[in-house]
């Protein structure tokens, strides 16, 4: 309540106590990922108890992070080596791991889009114009493709994303009501929750 | 036709998809060894975002939010560049406010490497035309603090160096503020156009990645930003209409082939699956039935 | 340092294409080694992070006297309680805290631009401007409110209803297609983004493919020999 009313009615101190709470739970979210060190730490020290399929890489795995974690906190994160090591592994890896998204979605394309129903043809159709629309060598060459492209980009699809969004904001607030009501305990980790 | 018609069909329908992936690289990375340079249009999105670039005069203050990540960085890396030119060659004041983390690679990556020349081409030193203010924007109560009481809550460059004395001080809130320019790859930033755009009407352009387009296009609709570049096509149209040729148009060839690609080979698809597996299928159907 | 520039620019190169292997669908060992690499290089770094956001509010705000950061302190201290299950229950504190200032903020931030103003946009007057004004809000609106119908799932579709949901349904295909066209175009730019920080400037050509080639004997070799499975994660 105390993060939600001040937008509402404008009490200054009040407000700012707001921010105040909000740059705390920020802080104290960043406390959660010693929980997740704990987490890889047990899980690949136990794959290598057990010699699991693949625990030489489990032992890479801890001496290479915790070597990179002290490199960090002895220099630094503006230290040459971190930086070497974030711009060549980091940067490289999470760009493959989107950019692999690329021929997962083509192949899922290539292989899913059978004319099987009117529905699947309605999708075929749709997603040829559009795929032939942003390729540049045919949105210059043939612009009569423009409209309609816009058209089921800009107006379709954005209808699509704006019902997902009302649809969404309106379950989120379902759920926040619930949470703040004690309706839904989940999130606290008790099992059951209490029954309207 | 016989048998080798039927296993035409048969390879249509159950070729194996890695040969799909492999095709994709050549197409991809041939063009970039040899150029064939094709023609590409610029779309009404795209010269919508310019017309709102060209509303700003020299001296104006823009705020350059970076929420992007490494890996979206490579998409929008065309658009950001040109929109940088942009700024650069006609004297427009940013200051570069980070929304995420792996932004402070990307500080290097695109002021240090891609725009170096260009910015002692024009003169464009940092402190008198822009400032880096690193991981400012974290999270929405920053931006609100931003916002309301700019000099209160930013004293302090990324690297601890005091703004005072520089255009900045002009800034008093949100209002003082004439430009948005945000390059994301989330579906739109709660933070600034809630306590910036709604709050004070400042206009507010965006540089979207592909997957998140269509929650931009609501929020253009929506009137909530007024400029939209899309993904590294946008990128490419907004170097063509500045005419300052980059990485963008260099990436379209590859850009079409892919596309064409993925056409010819549903095309492939649903011929393999009449003329195969739906016939395979319905002959089992039968033979299952007698 | 100009060297280590350089090799940085090949091993990046190189993990790449050992990444790229996963196309393959087979485990190797260049690609585990990647996969590995990857996360511990990852997570160290997210490790450095949150100790830099921490540095930077709560030890920097307690130097500088603001005491406001002791309850922050104690409160992301007692979240690592969630690691005894004896003593989880102290983690539920700090849990429903950041839960609640969440709560705020998406009720007093995404209801106005996510809801009210989504809302607001498509009930708009549909004579304003022109036929084509009329036809695109027009479509926009019918297509939003039978969509949601077709979400409609707590009573039985029939009559109007039933109408207004197929109409959705199709209606959605019809988005499902451009989006996923959106998506693609997206994903590709990201790849091709990406290929080309490894193809420019000219100099790095040669060396990506004499890479790509190699990564790809050396896994084509190890599958055949049956090594990559053996030695893969």
């Amino acid at each position: 309540m105390i993060g939600f009313v001040p937008y509402f009615i404008k009490v200054p101190q009040v407000n700012e106590f707001a921010n105040t709470l909000t740059n705390i739970s920020s802080v104290v979210g960043q406390f959660t990922i010693v929980i997740a060190i704990y987490s890889q730490y047990r899980r690949s020290l136990r794959f290598i108890r057990e010699r699991r399929k693949g625990w030489v890489y489990n032992i890479y795995l801890l001496t290479f992070m915790s070597l990179m974690i002290l490199i960090g906190f002895t220099w630094g994160e503006h230290n040459a080596t971190y930086m070497w090591l974030v711009n060549s592994i980091v940067a490289p890896c999470s760009s493959v791991v989107y950019g692999i998204l690329a021929f997962y979605m083509f192949s899922a394309g290539a292989r899913a889009f059978r004319a099987r129903s009117l529905k699947a043809s309605l999708l075929i159709v749709a997603g040829v114009i559009v795929l032939l629309y942003q390729a540049p060598l045919t949105g210059s060459y043939i612009p009569g493709l423009s409209p309609y492209a816009t058209f089921l980009t800009e107006t379709v699809g954005m209808s699509l994303n704006r019902m997902f969004a009302i649809a969404i904001i309106t379950g989120a607030i379902m759920l926040n009501v619930r949470m703040l009501t004690g309706r839904e305990l989940a999130f606290l980790g008790f099992a059951r929750e209490e029954e309207s | 036709m016989g048998k080798e018609g039927v296993n035409l069909l048969k390879l249509m329908a159950t070729y194996d998809k890695r040969w799909g992936y492999l095709l994709l690289f050549i197409l991809v990375l041939l063009p970039m060894i040899k150029p064939i340079g094709m023609p590409i249009s610029v779309s009404e999105l795209t010269k919508e975002y310019y017309e709102q670039l060209q509303t700003l005069e020299e001296g104006d203050i823009v705020l350059d939010s970076w929420s992007t990540e490494y890996s979206g960085y490579m998409e929008l890396k065309p658009g950001m560049i040109a929109t940088h030119k942009y700024f650069i060659k006609n004297g427009i004041k940013i200051f570069i406010c980070l929304g995420h983390p792996e932004g402070l690679a990307l500080v290097g990556a695109l002021l240090e490497d891609e725009l170096k020349g260009y910015m002692e081409a024009y003169d464009y030193t940092y402190g008198e035309d822009y400032i880096i203010l690193g991981f400012a924007l974290p999270n929405q109560a920053a931006t609100l603090a931003m916002a309301t009481d700019f000099q209160g809550s930013v004293k302090v460059d990324w690297k601890g160096d005091s703004i005072k004395g520089t255009f900045l001080d002009r800034v008093e809130t949100g209002a003082d503020i004439d430009m948005i320019a945000d390059f994301t790859t989330a579906a739109g930033n709660p933070g600034l156009i809630n306590h910036i755009v709604l709050t004070f009407g400042t206009p507010m352009i965006q540089n979207q990645i592909g997957v998140s387009l269509p929650g931009s296009y609501m929020n253009l609709d929506a009137g909530l930003i007024t400029g939209l570049l899309a993904s590294t096509r946008g990128g490419s149209e907004l170097e063509l209409l500045i005419k300052e040729p980059g990485p963008g148009l260099i990436a379209m060839d590859a850009f079409t082939l892919g596309h064409y690609l993925l056409i010819i080979l549903i095309v492939i698809g649903n011929i393999g699956f009449f003329g195969w597996t739906k016939k395979v299928s319905e002959e089992m159907e039968s033979t299952t039935i007698r | 340092m100009e060297q280590w520039a350089f090799l940085s620019q090949i091993f990046q190169i190189f993990i790449a294409f050992c990444l790229f292997t996963t196309l393959y669908g087979k485990g190797n060992p260049l690609r585990s080694w990647a996969e590995y690499s990857y996360l511990a290089a990852g997570t160290a770094m997210s490790v450095m992070w949150a100790w830099t956001y921490i540095r930077n509010h709560a030890v920097i705000g307690l130097q500088a006297g603001e005491l406001i950061w002791i309850p922050a302190i104690i409160l992301g201290l007692m979240m690592w309680f969630r690691i005894y299950p004896k003593y989880s229950y102290i983690s539920r504190i700090p849990i429903a805290f950041t839960i609640g200032i969440g709560m705020a903020w998406t009720i007093r931030t995404q209801i106005f631009t996510q809801f009210i103003s989504q809302i607001s946009a498509t009930i708009v007057p549909l004579f304003d401007q022109g036929p084509m004004w009329l036809f695109e809000r027009t479509v926009i609106a019918v297509g939003i409110i039978t969509m949601m119908s077709f979400f409609l799932y707590t009573m039985e579709i029939k009559g109007p209803h039933l109408w207004s949901a197929t109409f959705g349904e199709y209606f959605m295909y019809l988005a499902f297609g451009a989006v996923f066209a959106g998506t693609f175009m997206g994903r590709l730019g990201l790849f091709v983004g990406h290929m080309q920080s490894y193809m420019f400037p000219v100099w790095k050509q040669p060396y990506t493919i004499g890479i790509a080639l190699l990564v790809f004997v050396v896994m084509l070799a190890l599958e055949r020999t049956g090594w990559g499975a053996k030695l893969s994660a």
